[in-house]
């Protein structure tokens, strides 16, 4: 199950808006790299996981993106707060608003609302962890595209945390691939699904 | 940053070090050294969070506060104090 602590894992404190940055910043909520696509991504591949530290690793890091999902929406909700018609006019913000007024809802920054189609959970411990490893590196390209147009301190602080994490949650990854293929048959990793067929595994899993 | 914003980043900070070890863990469950550095941080946040949550309301719901119900109490995480 899971439990809320009222707290973001790391603060977001914005003092100016920016409603034109807000819509680039919303596609990390809703978009094709975005952090609702991670969270759902590991938190649904983690049910048929080989390895205790897969699952707890999958487990973990698909919470913690639930964390950045809410620090993406504080972002957005801080950046279009009290907006007047004049500045969502200049801002260029009037189409989301006419679809939104200034609610969060999972976006890309092209409009294209958040769809399952941009996850796989495909059953496959390797091809899943390599999946994971490609969402990670595309997160982090995206956020490095957010800070090439954003100057505002109060956002940088908080999209550098958020960039940061692809990358150890990157390394985490890459330590679970390797925990999996230590245990499979070294001739070829790659041919087989270790979920499916297990035969693949150097000593066959003990089934308790 | 307000009182409570400093006092709320002092917790974060010593469980943000604490999850990243517990991340760490997972891919790596017989460090006991590391084991033992989370215990610590973690340690160091629970008289800061029991000051919070004295003062300005429960961070989880299993927090036993008196009469009132203070979890609906305001700011929210993507609030600030300037929205009230």
């Amino acid at each position: 199950m899971f439990v809320y602590e009222k707290k973001l894992q790391y603060p977001v404190n914005i003092k100016q808006t920016n409603p034109k940055l807000a819509k680039i910043i919303i596609t990390q909520y809703g978009g094709p790299d975005g952090e609702l696509g991670a969270s759902l991504r590991y938190l649904s591949q983690r049910f048929t996981m080989p390895l205790p530290e897969l699952k707890g690793t999958l487990t973990d890091i698909g919470t913690e993106e639930l964390g950045h999902l809410e620090m993406i929406g504080a972002i957005v909700y801080q950046l279009t707060k009290n907006l007047s018609e004049e500045e969502i006019k200049k801002a260029g913000f009037e189409d989301y608003f006419v679809d939104h007024t200034t609610g969060i809802y999972p976006q890309g920054a092209s409009g294209a609302p958040f769809t399952a189609a941009y996850l796989q959970s495909k059953g496959d411990a390797i091809t899943d962890l390599h999946e994971n490893l490609a969402a990670e590196q595309k997160a982090r390209t995206t956020y490095d595209n957010i800070l090439r147009f954003c100057d505002d301190y109060d956002v940088r602080d908080a999209i550098r945390f958020l960039r940061e994490r692809e990358v150890v949650h990157y390394q985490r990854f890459g330590e679970s691939l390797r925990l999996l293929t230590d245990k499979l048959d070294e001739k070829n990793f790659y041919a087989f699904n270790p979920e499916f067929d297990k035969k693949c595994f150097r000593n066959q899993i003990k089934k308790k | 940053m307000t009182e409570r914003e400093i006092l709320l980043k002092k917790i974060s900070t010593y469980q943000f070090a604490a999850l990243d070890i517990q991340l760490f863990l997972d891919t790596h469950p017989r460090d006991t050294k590391m084991v033992e550095k989370m215990r610590e941080y973690l340690k160091a946040a629970e008289p800061l969070i029991a000051e919070y949550e004295k003062k300005y309301g429960p961070l989880k719901k299993s927090m036993t506060d008196t009469n009132r119900w203070r979890w609906i109490k305001g700011p929210w995480p993507w609030e600030t104090e300037e929205d009230y």
